[in-house]
C-alpha cells in the first residue's frame, strides 16, 4: 500500500540528490582540512598563473624599453618587488579561498546532515510498515 | 490587477506544462542572438560569419548546459581576434583566463548573467543588469556581471583598434599588444562601469534581502539612484563623457523592468502581513509572514447525464460551449446538466487561506440543465448558482 509520507520524503530527497545534493555529497566526501587545504592549494596555483600572465603582458608592454634597460637596472630590487606583489596576490586569494572554502563545507555539511536524517525517517518508516 | 495576476497565473501554467520545449528553446535563441551580436561586433573571420555555423552551434547550445552558451562566446570572439591578428588574440586570450582563474573558477552564481550583462551593454541598456541581477540572483552573481563587462569592453577595443592593427605591419608585435593593453588598461570608462554596476548589484541584493516592507521596490530604487550617482562622479572625476539623459532614461527602464520582474517574482500583499511570536526548547521565534497575492485560475467543467445513450451523443445540445443542436436526437429524452465554473476574484494567498490555493475556486458556479427530447423543445432552465 502506497504510503504519502514516504512518498513525499523520497521525492524530497531525490530531488536533492539530484540537484544540490549532488554537490554537497562531493564535498561531503572530504574531511574539512582536505577540503580546505585542496581548495587553498588550488587557488594558489591559480593566482600563480593569473600573475604570470600579468607579469608577462607588463613586461611585453615595455619589452624594448625593459630590454635596453636590462644592464642598468637593479636585478635584485625588481626581483624582490616581483616577489612582493606576487606573495600579496598569492595570500589574498588563498584567504579569500580559505574563507569560501570554510563556509561551502560548513553549508554542505548542515545540507547533508539534514539529509541524513531524512534518510534515517525513512528508514523508520519502513520498519513501521 | 486581479486580470494580471490571472495572466501571471497563466503564463506559469503555460511555461511548466512546456518547460521541456521552452528552456532549449530560449537558451537556443539566447545563443543565436549572442553569436549573431559578437560575428557583427567583430566578424573578421568571414567563415564563422555564417548563418549556418551560428544556426548548428545554437542548435548544439539548446541541449548543452547553460554555460555553453558562454564557451562558444568567448571561442568566437577568439577566433575573430585570432583572424585579425594574433596578438590581439593572444591578449583576448590573456583577459579571458584571467577571468577564468580569478573569478569565474569559484563557481559562484550563473554564467549567464555575463551573457545577458554583455548584450544588454551592445543594446546600449547596461543600466538594466545590476538592478535586475540584484533582484534575481545571489551575490555571486557580480562575478558574472563583472565578466560580462569586462568581455563586453574586450570586443569592443578590439572593434575599435581593428583599423590600427591593419595597419601595423606583422613584425610590429610588440606595438599590436600595447595598443590593446592601451585600450583595455587605460580605459576609464570601463572600470568606473564595472565599479557602478558591481557595487549596485550588492546593493540592490542587500536592501532586498532586508525585513522590511516594500524591501523589492526601496532596492531598485535605491539601486537605480546609486547606480546613476557612482556614474556621475566617476563622470566628474574621469571625464568619461556618460549621455546624462541616456543614463536617466536607462534607470527609468531598469525601473520599469525591475517592476516586471516584481510582479513575476515577488508579488505579495502588505496589507495582510502576519507577525507571530512562539517558542520551542531552544529558540524563541520572531516570525513575519506576508502572504503572496494569487488568483484563482478560471476553469470549465462540463459534465453529462443521460438516461439513455443517444444514436449521435455529439450532435446534442452543448449548452456549455457552442450553443445547441438537435440533430441526432429526435427520440431522445436525454437530460445534460452542464456545469461551468468562472473565474473568482479571490485575492487569497497561501498564507491567508486554504482557499486562495490554485485549484480551489472562490468564483461563481453556473449550471445549465437542458432536455434533449424529439421536437427539441426550448425548455430548458437556465440558471445561475452562486457558492
Amino acid at each position: 500500500m502506497l504510503n504519502e509520507e514516504r512518498i513525499i520524503l523520497m521525492t524530497h530527497m531525490a530531488s536533492y540528490e539530484k540537484g544540490e545534493g549532488k554537490k554537497n555529497v562531493k564535498i561531503g566526501s572530504y574531511f574539512r582540512s582536505d577540503y580546505i587545504a585542496v581548495a587553498v592549494i588550488k587557488a594558489v596555483i591559480s593566482a600563480s598563473v593569473a600573475f604570470a600572465i600579468v607579469f608577462a603582458l607588463y613586461i611585453f608592454y615595455d619589452f624594448e624599453t625593459f630590454m635596453e634597460n636590462l644592464y642598468e637596472i637593479d636585478l635584485v630590487a625588481f626581483a624582490k618587488n616581483a616577489l612582493t606583489y606576487y606573495g600579496i596576490t598569492v595570500v589574498g586569494y588563498g584567504v579569500i579561498a580559505y574563507v569560501l572554502s570554510t563556509y561551502r563545507h560548513a553549508k554542505a555539511m548542515k545540507s547533508l546532515r539534514s539529509y541524513y536524517h531524512n534518510l534515517k525517517k525513512l528508514n523508520s518508516l519502513y520498519d513501521q510498515q | 490587477m486581479t486580470d494580471l495576476l490571472e495572466l501571471r497565473e497563466k503564463l506559469k501554467l503555460f511555461y511548466s506544462r512546456y518547460e521541456a520545449f521552452l528552456f532549449p528553446l530560449v537558451k537556443f535563441l539566447l545563443a543565436f542572438v549572442t553569436l549573431t551580436a559578437v560575428n557583427s561586433g567583430l566578424g573578421y573571420m568571414l567563415r564563422l560569419d555564417n548563418m549556418a555555423i551560428v544556426l548548428i552551434v545554437a542548435l548544439a547550445c539548446s541541449f548543452l548546459p547553460v554555460g555553453a552558451i558562454v564557451f562558444f562566446g568567448v571561442l568566437f570572439s577568439l577566433f575573430h581576434m585570432y583572424a585579425l591578428s594574433m596578438e590581439v588574440a593572444l591578449v583576448g586570450l590573456c583577459v579571458y583566463l584571467l577571468m577564468f582563474l580569478l573569478f569565474i573558477r569559484f563557481g559562484v552564481g550563473d554564467s549567464l548573467v555575463a551573457v545577458i550583462t554583455a548584450l544588454l551593454f551592445a543594446a546600449h541598456v547596461p543600466y538594466i543588469v545590476p538592478i535586475a541581477v540584484g533582484l534575481m540572483c545571489g551575490p555571486g552573481a557580480v562575478v558574472w556581471v563583472i565578466c560580462g563587462t569586462a568581455s563586453y569592453y574586450l570586443m569592443r577595443t578590439v572593434a575599435e583598434n581593428a583599423q590600427a592593427v591593419g595597419t601595423l605591419g606583422s613584425d610590429a608585435v610588440l606595438d599590436k599588444i600595447r595598443l590593446m593593453l592601451d585600450g583595455l588598461v587605460g580605459n576609464r570608462e570601463m572600470m568606473v562601469l564595472i565599479a557602478a554596476l558591481g557595487i549596485t548589484t550588492l546593493a540592490v541584493y542587500l536592501i532586498r534581502r532586508l525585513s522590511v516592507d516594500h524591501a523589492w521596490t526601496i532596492a531598485m530604487v535605491s539601486g537605480a539612484l546609486i547606480d546613476v550617482m557612482i556614474l556621475l562622479i566617476g563622470d566628474l572625476m574621469y571625464d568619461i563623457n556618460i549621455s546624462v539623459p541616456g543614463l536617466l532614461l536607462g534607470s527609468l527602464l531598469a525601473l520599469a523592468v525591475a517592476k516586471v520582474l516584481e510582479f513575476f517574482r515577488f508579488c505579495v500583499d502588505y496589507s495582510r502581513t502576519e507577525k507571530v511570536q512562539f517558542e520551542d526548547d531552544e529558540y524563541y521565534y520572531y516570525v513575519k509572514a506576508v502572504p503572496k497575492m494569487t488568483v484563482a485560475m478560471s476553469t470549465r467543467t462540463v459534465k453529462q447525464i443521460n438516461t439513455r445513450h443517444a444514436r449521435n451523443v455529439s450532435g446534442g445540445r452543448n449548452a456549455g460551449s457552442q450553443g445547441r443542436s438537435v440533430q441526432g436526437q429526435r427520440n431522445g429524452s436525454g437530460r445534460r446538466v452542464t456545469t461551468e465554473r468562472t473565474a473568482g476574484t479571490d485575492r487569497r494567498g497561501y498564507g491567508s487561506s486554504r482557499s486562495g490555493r490554485t485549484g480551489d475556486y472562490r468564483g461563481g458556479r453556473s449550471v445549465t440543465i437542458g432536455s434533449t427530447d424529439a421536437q427539441g423543445d426550448e425548455d430548458s432552465v437556465d440558471f445561475d448558482e452562486l457558492l
